[in-house]
């Protein structure tokens, strides 16, 4: 999932205006996976929200000291957040490739097996009891339901801190934290402006004045 | 996991510039700092912790890009990727490994014997993923990286003139102030 750009990130800016807009665009995308990832069957926006997530986390690593306590609890929130979501991704990647093993293990007693049959017109049934991977199927079929029913555990642990979130306002107090930065820049913006229009106009005054002194000394010189 | 190391001389007023040049500076010399022993597969927290170092200077250096110049940000960056995308696939297995190892013992022992030939996989990849890793984390490439890092750093404070780089004596100390 690639980061959605942040615009006018001047260098010489003061860093509590660039992290509250970074922050911002990172906290939008954050919550635009939500009604998505709150799906179970949508893993593709799960795995984007965690990605959102550690985005978010890793930019209140550095910043959170400009956002205060709402800087902090988000961050904190954020690492919780991709990591049960973290948890989840493990299991979906987990998941086949322990039946993918499975799989490779019975490919294999079943290729033995034929080997054993040698020349024999029918397979004789007793062979399957020297299948060399036998014993193994029952834990792989054990560790699948296991990986399975832990994915559904962690899912709805996912939904409940998300749900526990929004209803705490975590997400909202960062942001109006941010906000609050954004208002102060420009603000500030306003007020460099006003400043530098007074000083346009207290130039011009006295280029003015220094006019009107020039054109009374020549009045008074004698023609 | 390691705690990030606290930046010395941050400041909300201060400008985006010296925040990129102080992080940056900080997280690239804590990813040399945490090379050590990461090849050990007996010890699975030292690549933890390596990789995490590498995901906070990866995350500085993209939060913080435009103070550093484009193509020679990309080209660290990649460098920063690789080394990340390999601690990653030695931890998916460490990880895997240990979870495995811990499921089993808790399994009856009809179940064990599956597991296990799950885990004599993985160990498998955790070997051929340690070999990946081994040339990227030699120390005179990780120097290297350091040094380029070090350059991109220079760059960001020239973009912020109010404020002075930390002198070498408070970096070497680890304040940065």
């Amino acid at each position: 999932m690639k980061a959605r750009r942040v615009k006018k990130l001047d260098p010489g800016a003061p860093l509590a205006e660039i992290a509250a807009r970074i922050v911002k665009v990172r906290l939008d995308e954050l919550r635009s996976f939500a009604p998505r990832a709150i799906d179970k069957h949508k893993v593709k926006a799960q795995h984007d929200m965690r990605i959102a997530a550690k985005r978010l986390r890793y930019v209140l690593e550095a910043t959170e000291f400009c956002f205060g306590r709402p800087g902090e609890t988000a961050r904190r929130r954020a690492r919780d957040l991709q990591d049960v979501l973290g948890e989840l991704r493990d299991c979906e990647v987990m998941l086949p490739r322990v039946r993918e093993h499975l799989e490779e293990l019975r490919e294999q007693d079943a290729d033995a097996i034929r080997a054993r049959a040698g020349d024999a017109p029918d397979l004789d049934p007793r062979l399957v009891a020297q299948a060399p991977h036998r014993t193994a199927y029952r834990g792989l079929d054990s560790l699948a339901v296991y990986i399975e029913a832990r994915r559904k555990l962690l899912f709805d642990r996912f939904c409940e801190l998300w749900r526990q979130q929004e209803e705490k306002g975590t997400w909202d107090r960062l942001e109006r934290a941010a906000e609050r930065h954004l208002a102060r820049a420009r603000e500030r913006r306003r007020a460099a402006r006003r400043a530098e229009r007074a000083r346009e106009k207290l130039a011009d005054a006295e280029g003015d004045e220094q006019h009107a002194v020039e054109r009374a000394r020549h009045a008074r010189r004698p023609s | 996991m390691a705690k990030a190391r606290e930046i010395h001389g941050l400041s909300a007023d201060g400008s985006y510039a010296a925040a990129a040049a102080r992080i940056v500076a900080v997280r690239a010399q804590e990813l040399v700092d945490h090379s050590a022993g990461v090849l050990d597969t007996g010890d699975i927290e030292r690549v933890h912790d390596m990789r995490v170092a590498t995901r906070r200077l990866r995350a500085a250096l993209e939060v913080f890009e435009p103070c550093f110049p484009g193509k020679r940000l990309a080209e660290d960056l990649g460098d920063v990727k690789s080394l990340a995308d390999a601690l990653g696939e030695r931890r998916d297995r460490d990880v895997a490994i240990a979870a495995l190892e811990e499921l089993g013992a808790t399994m009856a022992a009809p179940d064990r014997p599956g597991i296990d030939s799950l885990i004599d996989r993985l160990r498998a990849e955790q070997l051929r993923a340690n070999e990946e890793l081994a040339g990227l984390v030699a120390a005179d490439r990780l120097e290297a990286l350091r040094e380029r890092l070090g350059d991109l750093v220079a760059e960001a404070w020239a973009l912020a003139p109010e404020e002075s780089p930390p002198s070498e004596a408070a970096r070497s100390n680890g304040s940065g102030s």
